[in-house]
């Protein structure tokens, strides 16, 4: 599985083929049936995939009988009104949804790199059993399914007094990311020469300076992988923000406000298509702007499942 | 020279890095696994403090409960149908825009982008779209067709949640495919052409044994996301029409926070983990041959 990973994690999408011997054009021109077919093939695939996220566009801009009457088209004419109610719901306010999830996003991220690189750094250079062992401990958490976890969860973080608390959800969405950011960073820190520390510490610096001033400027690549990764973890969890932090605290994510604006009223297709394009656009436009970045990252980090 | 208290200020620096990473780990991920554990054998509420201890009684009740049945028939109906439908088009598409040209590109982004939707959103779409008032029931209606039950009969709603499930998720499988194809030597498939095999031999005995390690992260991965299914279940279909299309994880969390039967959760959660981890370990073993065969 390991070797696997680092497999595909190395080959970046866009990058051409290694050594690049291009397809014959004689043999991909030979037969034009076939073009056709794979053209045809991949035509229909595309559109499945896009009528989805069509539907959603034209329908946030129409009444409900237009919907109604007229799913695909456009003939009853566009309005903005639902969508300016949809950003004015008084059960979930869609713009403190993404602050909030912005906030969570932004403490997450820097949480998890202060908590992980330290220790991805430790137990890279260490030779010692003790920090392989370490390793293989946080290997495991890779496999444990969080969602069937969060029965538990509640038990420790009631203990704690952290239960609907945003300090006690920040905690838990910190420690899942941190088995595979622990994986990853220690692969990369492998990569690098360890002649950088010794010469850092002829010159006086202590372990954690060596790490934060020498190291940890050289492992960009990884923390953006991981960064883009924790990102949509975060802003698309559901049960986690659901559980621990619960309506009653009234700090909604665009998730979970979602389901408490759409939840109890999908069938006024008013609320549910405007809410929903509300929700996913700044996600959707990141991930346009960004996508040969977004989809090597998730390639390389998929592992996480 | 080293002062003579630089060794331990060195041990110092050690445990200030990894510990805080370590304790934070142990106590809100280790230490829920075991009190998963220990929790399945009491009947604890969610609200008192000392919830008491009921041995396998919970065990017992969740493999003879008809509901926990039903559940784990539709999970690994899902888990089963969907890990095949993901693999067999993310192969198929993979091989379809592996190239590295600008049409590929696009391709690509259109198969993967669902996967960067909360699972939340992507069933609360498609039951606007499969609904009863539904974009497609409304269009087959006011075309005087018949209206189609997607997610009002039990067997509909069943194949409409795998099919919603692989439609958000085979774009993954599919750029992880990409990414191992690309690694296919290009001279082994030059010699194959060469020796006059037909593409269908050449993908079965070339670029077959060279991918096999990515089909097996992609069998462990689909199967391990569609064993946990459960934001899709929560907006598609609310587990519904009458209880149908509940998962594991869906029935887990609404016994344990809607009926507030923590312990008897606690143990359907058990149950799944080791479910879980069963069928991935068997997975990677039945696929330690082909991957063995990939690196000779």
């Amino acid at each position: 599985m390991t070797t696997a990973t680092r497999t595909v994690a190395s080959a970046d999408l866009d990058s051409p083929p290694p050594p690049a011997a291009p397809t014959p054009p004689k043999r991909a021109g030979r037969d034009p049936l076939r073009l056709v077919l794979r053209a045809l093939v991949l035509l229909v695939v595309a559109v499945v995939m896009l009528v989805p996220l069509y539907l959603l566009l034209v329908n946030a801009f129409k009444d409900q009988q237009d919907i109604l009457a007229d799913p695909f088209g456009l003939s009853g004419g566009l309005t903005l009104d639902h969508l300016g109610a949809a950003l004015q719901n008084p059960r979930f306010s869609i713009v403190k949804g993404y602050a909030i999830t912005v906030l969570f996003v932004v403490l997450v991220n820097v949480f998890s790199v202060l908590l992980a690189g330290p220790a991805a750094y430790v137990i890279a250079r260490s030779t010692k059993r003790l920090f392989r062992v370490l390793m293989v401990f946080f290997l495991a958490g890779t496999f444990i399914p969080s969602q069937v976890l969060v029965i538990p969860v509640v038990y420790v973080l009631k203990t704690l007094g952290l239960m609907g608390t945003i300090p006690g959800y920040v905690l838990f969405e910190t420690t899942l990311t941190l088995p595979f950011s622990i994986f990853l960073y220690a692969g990369f820190i492998r990569t690098v020469p360890r002649d950088l520390d010794q010469a850092a510490a002829l010159d006086g610096c202590g372990r954690i300076r060596t790490f934060w001033r020498i190291i940890f400027p050289l492992m960009r690549p990884a923390v953006a992988t991981m960064v883009i990764l924790n990102t949509f973890s975060v802003w698309n969890d559901f049960v986690n923000p659901q559980t621990i932090l619960g309506p009653s605290s009234g700090l909604y994510t665009v998730t979970t406000g979602i389901y408490a604006a759409v939840g109890q009223y999908q069938t006024d297709y008013t609320v549910v298509f405007p809410t929903l394009l509300l929700a996913i656009a700044p996600l959707l436009v990141f991930f346009v702007i960004m996508q040969r970045h977004i989809i090597s990252g998730l390639t390389a980090g998929s592992t996480k499942g | 020279m080293r002062p003579p208290g630089r060794r331990r200020d060195g041990g110092v620096a050690t445990a200030v890095m990894v510990l805080p990473a370590t304790v934070l780990y142990t106590v809100m991920l280790i230490v829920p696994v075991g009190l998963a554990i220990y929790l399945s054998l009491t009947d604890w509420d969610g609200y008192s403090a000392a919830p008491a201890f009921v041995g396998g009684s919970n065990y017992g009740e969740v493999l003879s409960d008809p509901e926990f049945r039903r559940a784990a028939f539709v999970t690994l109906l899902a888990a089963v149908v969907g890990t095949v439908g993901m693999n067999v088009l993310g192969l198929g598409f993979g091989m379809l825009v592996s190239r590295t040209t600008r049409v590929s590109s696009i391709l690509r982004t259109i198969l993967f982008y669902p996967h960067v939707l909360s699972a939340l959103v992507v069933g609360f779409l498609w039951s606007a779209i499969l609904g009863t008032n539904g974009a497609v029931n409304s269009f087959l209606t006011s075309h005087g067709a018949k209206l189609l039950p997607f997610l009002s009969d039990p067997d509909w709603a069943t194949a409409t949640l795998i099919a919603v499930l692989v439609w958000a998720q085979f774009g993954v499988s599919t750029v992880l495919y990409v990414a191992g194809l690309q690694t296919v030597p290009q001279n082994l498939l030059e010699a194959a052409r060469i020796d006059g095999a037909t593409k269908w031999q050449t993908f079965r005995h070339v670029t077959l044994p060279a991918i096999a390690p990515v089909v097996t992260v992609n069998l462990v991965l689909s199967l391990i996301t569609l064993l946990k299914t459960y934001d899709l279940v929560v907006s598609l279909t609310s587990g519904g029409p009458a209880g149908q299309t509940q998962t594991l994880a869906y029935l887990i969390l609404w016994n344990s926070f809607h009926d507030g039967r923590l312990g008897f959760g606690s143990a359907q959660s058990v149950v799944l983990m080791i479910v879980t981890a069963g069928l991935a370990l068997a997975v990677t073993r039945l696929r330690r041959r082909a991957d063995q065969g990939a690196h000779a």
